[in-house]
């Protein structure tokens, strides 16, 4: 089947389900007030997004999501490197990360705001903690993706250690440092959203959890439909990158 | 002046009780223009010397000299070398493969581009520069590979069982192709192989290695004109050469 | 001087957590509210040993029904998908772009639709298991090496005995990963969606006594949630190391980097 075709067919799903949603709840068929149908979602998405009191939220949920982001990333990459770096330190380490990896990061959220309470500060924690472990296995991946054949080589032609870096590690690394972007952001959203929906005063996912609480269904479509946007969005982005940056790897 | 000169050099690995003794008094002196070719049991310490011939890895015991100056860091202009499988780097095309190490120079890119282009023509790979890797055949990996190692024309390549991952066929057409390029080049070459008929076939010399810790137990003068042509093999002299090196492999503790 | 051997060294960092846990709170250098000790701890959940108990057989119930819908579905779902090449290449892909959303924000609809019982947390929990499983069994179906099939064609076999004794076999070692994957996930989404709303249910517990800053008792339930995941992974393993003694290397060593690395399941974002 041809790309063109495959579009096609995504696109035809797409509008089914749209066209599902729309006309099953106007029609009767589903209770509108559980479902309520696309067109008054989109409309409220609409309203919404005009609204300061949403703004601010975003504004509050996008620093949350950069700074654990910025913490998280540099952090875990560079107990990764160490970890695939220095064989005695990965010995230590790495059967222990994969505990912790199959550990729920939730439910040390109550840990959290016992430290922090329910601020900027502890939604931003409990982020880059939840982010820090699939970064930390990722980064020390990338590394061992590098291959000892392509160093020696690099050596051979007389290359320097920046050299090294910089025209093997990273260009090796550069699949594998982008699928780490792209999950870990997964993880980060995530972690913000969790710590959000439990305790919070602010940010989108507050009120996701309010409008629910409240029955106050088009407000809390809109929102779903929202932050699915971006997160998908974000993730096709990278992927895109990803597929260009990884031609050779097959 | 030989262009290699190893003076009786001895390495040990570090390791548990004490260290695995891996090359023991290897004295060699290889002339300039020569072709020469080392073969020996599997982990008789083959690639070690050749990695510290390249300068990759310090010898323990003992001198290299290449023409009359030591080596003790890899230099390209001096020393190149072709590896075992294609390390090819994936995310350069083949040209940019080729052109790896004169880019760390910082070599002006027309120069580097020009330069490369030769050394891919010389390989047989006219018009395939803007392959990557995985879009080439395994001869034709190991033929780029061969390009690099000749980009910075040093007067010594070094190869490490370089066609040990291509079938026969191509095998046997790669040697062929070595000697021509070698013929138009006149690089001293040492090359490493498991294959007697290929080392009969290429060398001008071939010296036989002990199983661990690797020592130089003979030295077989390979007396076939060149240039060699596919129909020596049949010859008595080619069976004999290489049953005198399998005697000696065999024998060798 | 030789180091110490990785092993020991990690025995010691865990004998060291746990005396930290001990010795910290109870020299009050850490306040207890942040970390009780684990004397206390455990304490606590001997005393009230009742209340946990029932909240553990909540929580075992949601988890077990949200397990049979998510493999259930996972697996038929996956089986269709990856069988099937033009499903395959329209929806995997797709799927993978919805692993992006945080299945979480889906809560609050549950809870809308089902109440705050266990209906929302099995549906929320059999969703979040459901993805894995689909997707490792469609992997598990398409990297069967297609010469068992031509081999089993060439000896005769009816495209039933084909799936049953082919397609099935080999594709048990990736369903079982899905599996392990899947099940740990609906653990997960039980104790989170218990924690964000609910009547009952450990995560109910975490949550109820940190809104009364009872922290020894949110520990007792934190602990009991690390010990029933650690429980089932170890579990698991165990099922999938005796299931797979058969499965050496193949065609496809399992975790090596292939092009569609990035659509298998990652794990769990929570
Ligand atoms: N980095 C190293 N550290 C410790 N021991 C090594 C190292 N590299 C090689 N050795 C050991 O030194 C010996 C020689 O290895 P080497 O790779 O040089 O053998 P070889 O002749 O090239 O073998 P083969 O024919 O299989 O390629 C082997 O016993 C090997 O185990
Ligand atoms: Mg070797």
């Amino acid at each position: 089947m041809s790309q063109a075709q495959i579009v096609a067919f995504r696109l035809a799903l797409l509008a089914a389900v749209a066209a599902a949603w729309q006309l099953l709840p106007s029609s009767g068929i589903v209770d509108a007030r559980l479902l309520p149908p696309l067109g008054d979602v989109l409309a409220m998405l609409g309203q919404l997004l005009g609204r300061s009191q949403v703004h601010e939220a975003i504004v509050v949920t996008a620093s949350e999501v950069v700074l654990a982001f910025v913490i998280a990333v540099p952090l875990g990459a560079a107990i990764g490197v160490l970890a695939a770096e220095n064989e005695y330190f990965g010995e230590i380490f790495k059967p222990m990360l994969f505990y912790v990896f199959s550990v729920p990061k939730s439910i040390f959220l109550p840990m959290f705001i016992l430290i922090f309470g329910i601020g900027f500060q502890q939604k931003v924690a409990y982020a880059a903690f939840s982010t820090v472990f699939i970064v930390i296995m990722s980064a020390t991946a990338a590394v061992e993706s590098v291959k000892a054949d392509h160093v020696l080589v690099a050596r051979s032609c007389g290359a320097t250690r920046t050299q090294i870096l910089l025209r093997i590690y990273v260009p090796s690394m550069m699949p594998v440092l982008l699928e780490t972007l792209r999950i870990s952001m997964i993880f980060n959203f995530t972690g913000v959203m969790i710590a959000e929906m439990y305790a919070s005063r602010t940010g989108i996912g507050h009120l996701i959890a309010n409008w629910g609480e409240n029955f106050q269904m088009p407000q809390l479509f809109a929102g779903v439909i929202l932050l699915a946007t971006v997160a998908i969005l974000f993730n096709e982005v990278v992927r895109h990158l990803e597929a260009r940056f990884s031609t050779w790897r097959t | 002046m030989s262009a290699i000169a190893v003076d009786r050099l001895s390495h040990v690995y570090a390791g548990a009780e004490g260290g695995v003794p891996a090359l023991e008094d290897i004295t060699i002196g290889v002339e300039a223009g020569k072709f020469v070719v080392i073969v020996g049991p599997s982990g008789c310490g083959k690639t070690s010397l050749l990695m510290m011939l390249a300068g990759l890895r310090h010898q323990t015991e003992g001198t290299i000299l290449c023409a009359g100056k030591p080596i003790s860091e890899p230099d390209p202009e001096r020393v190149g070398v072709v590896f075992q499988e294609a390390s090819l780097f994936p995310w350069l095309t083949a040209l940019d493969n080729v052109e790896f190490p004169l880019a760390l120079r910082g070599a002006p890119r027309d120069d580097r581009r020009r330069r490369a282009e030769e050394m891919l023509s010389l390989v047989g790979l006219d018009g395939f520069g803007g392959r990557y890797p995985h879009e080439l055949s395994g001869g034709m990996k190991q033929r780029v590979s061969i390009a690099r190692g000749l980009v910075q024309d040093p007067p010594v390549l070094l190869m490490d069982e370089p066609f040990a991952a291509l079938d026969e066929q191509t095998r046997m057409t790669m040697g062929h192709e070595l000697l021509r390029i070698w013929s138009t080049t006149r690089k001293t070459v040492v090359f490493i192989t498991h294959s007697l008929t290929e080392a009969v076939y290429l060398a001008d010399e071939v010296l036989v290695m002990s199983a661990r810790p690797g020592r130089i137990i003979d030295r077989i003068e390979v007396t076939l004109p060149r240039p060699r042509t596919y129909e020596m093999m049949a010859t008595d002299t080619f069976g004999q050469l290489r049953e005198r090196i399998w005697q000696q492999i065999r024998k060798a503790p | 001087m030789r180091w110490p051997k990785p092993s020991t060294v990690r025995w010691g960092l865990l004998v060291a957590l746990l005396v930290f846990w001990e010795v910290m709170p109870s020299t009050k250098i850490i306040p207890e509210l942040f970390l009780p000790s684990l004397s206390k701890t455990l304490t606590v959940l001997w005393i009230d040993r009742v209340e946990y108990a029932e909240a553990l057989v909540v929580t075992l119930y949601e988890v077990g029904v949200a397990m049979v819908i998510a493999c259930g579905a996972g697996i038929l779902t996956g089986a269709v998908v990856g069988g099937i090449a033009t499903l395959r290449n329209i929806m995997l892909p797709v799927f993978s772009s919805l692993y992006a959303v945080p299945i979480v924000i889906l809560y609050p609809i549950f809870t809308a639709w089902f109440g705050i019982g266990s209906e929302s947390k099995i549906a929320f929990a059999g969703i979040y298991g459901f993805f894995p499983v689909m997707l490792s069994t469609a992997a598990g179906i398409r990297t069967i090496d297609p010469q068992y099939l031509l081999a089993a064609r060439s000896m005769g076999a009816t495209l039933v005995q084909q799936i049953t004794r082919v397609i099935i076999p080999a594709s048990i070692p990736t369903v079982l990963t899905g599996l392990r994957l899947g099940g740990a996930l609906t653990i997960i989404g039980v104790v989170v969606s218990e924690m964000l709303t609910a009547s009952a249910g450990i995560g109910y517990l975490v949550s109820r006594y940190r809104t009364i800053l009872d922290s020894p008792h949110v520990f007792a339930a934190i602990l009991m949630i690390l010990v029933l995941s650690i429980m089932f992974d170890l579990l698991a393993r165990t099922v999938e190391r005796h299931t797979l003694v058969w499965q050496t290397a193949g065609r496809r060593e399992r975790g090596a980097p292939t092009a569609q690395a990035s659509t298998l399941p990652a794990p769990a974002p929570v």
